[in-house]
């Protein structure tokens, strides 16, 4: 079974991380890049992106003729998606597991409470009444 | 350039009244049709990456490292949050052909067949970390 764990975040939580300082965001980034190797050498990696930072991020809805209209505003509650992890494992709790391995990424001292992660499976396809 | 599509939801009593599963059956398929036929396109054209979809928003776990590490569950969100339901990576030459791509999955049938002009968010894949935090 294959499940997506995703670090989401409004953008005051993006703001705080980009005013890390240099060294604890270089512990952060080489903790990352360690969790998908064990993730890798543990046979249930299935892949793993890093998004642009939310003032990138556009909504696109057709126009009446099909064209885009792009627009970038977003209400300040919103939550980015900043990254995520697809892990291949036997069901709910192993990817509950990893999600708190992931959850307890080191942050900078005096930091409270751990990341959250949203855990939700990957469908194989539409049911089949609908295929 | 790599980006990602991503189409979210709400689970809000409006929202979900309009929801896909309260659609006919014959729109379901039609637009399941749509999906099926522009990931095709798009893999012939040498452009995708990858497509997924996500289980529906009521599966949805927050999770968070206890002291031990262990996991802690909640299943509790706020009424605003924006479920990801589904995605695109597609590699592309610009933006503009990312936001072409994604107009082309706004416009996916709906009930009835009208485009549901739905709200997709772009935003480009990184390749890794800046080079100066490695």
């Amino acid at each position: 079974m294959k499940y997506i764990l995703m670090m989401n975040a409004t953008k005051e939580v993006f703001e705080w991380f980009s005013k890390w300082p240099k060294e604890d965001l270089q512990k952060n980034f080489a903790f990352m890049r360690n969790f998908s190797k064990e993730l890798k050498d543990e046979g249930v990696f299935v892949a793993t992106e890093g998004l642009a930072w939310p003032d990138q991020a556009v909504i696109v809805r057709a126009g009446s003729d099909g064209t885009p209209i792009t627009d970038g505003v977003f209400p300040e509650s919103k939550e980015f998606l900043a990254g995520y992890w697809i892990v291949d494992v036997e069901g709910p709790e192993a990817a509950y597991a990893i999600a708190a391995r992931a959850s307890a990424a080191p942050a900078p001292a005096g930091t409270e409470g751990t990341m959250p992660l949203e855990v939700r499976q990957i469908m194989s396809g539409p049911p089949d009444e609908f295929a | 350039m790599k980006f990602i599509l991503m189409m979210g939801m709400k689970t809000d009593k409006e929202s979900m009244s309009k929801g896909i599963m309260t659609w006919p059956k014959e729109d379901i398929q039609a637009h399941i049709g749509f999906m099926i036929g522009l990931n095709k396109e798009l893999k012939e054209a040498g452009e995708l990456v990858s497509a997924e979809g996500l289980a529906f928003p009521d599966e949805a776990k927050m999770v968070r490292a206890g002291k031990d590490g262990l996991p802690i569950t909640d299943g509790i969100f706020p009424e605003s949050k924006e479920f990801l339901i589904g995605y695109w990576i597609i590699d592309v030459e610009s933006p503009e052909r990312a936001y072409q791509v994604a107009a082309r999955a706004s416009a996916a049938p709906g009930p009835g067949g009208a485009p549901l002009n739905m709200p997709i968010e772009v935003r480009q894949v990184m390749s890794g970390p800046p080079e100066e935090l490695q």
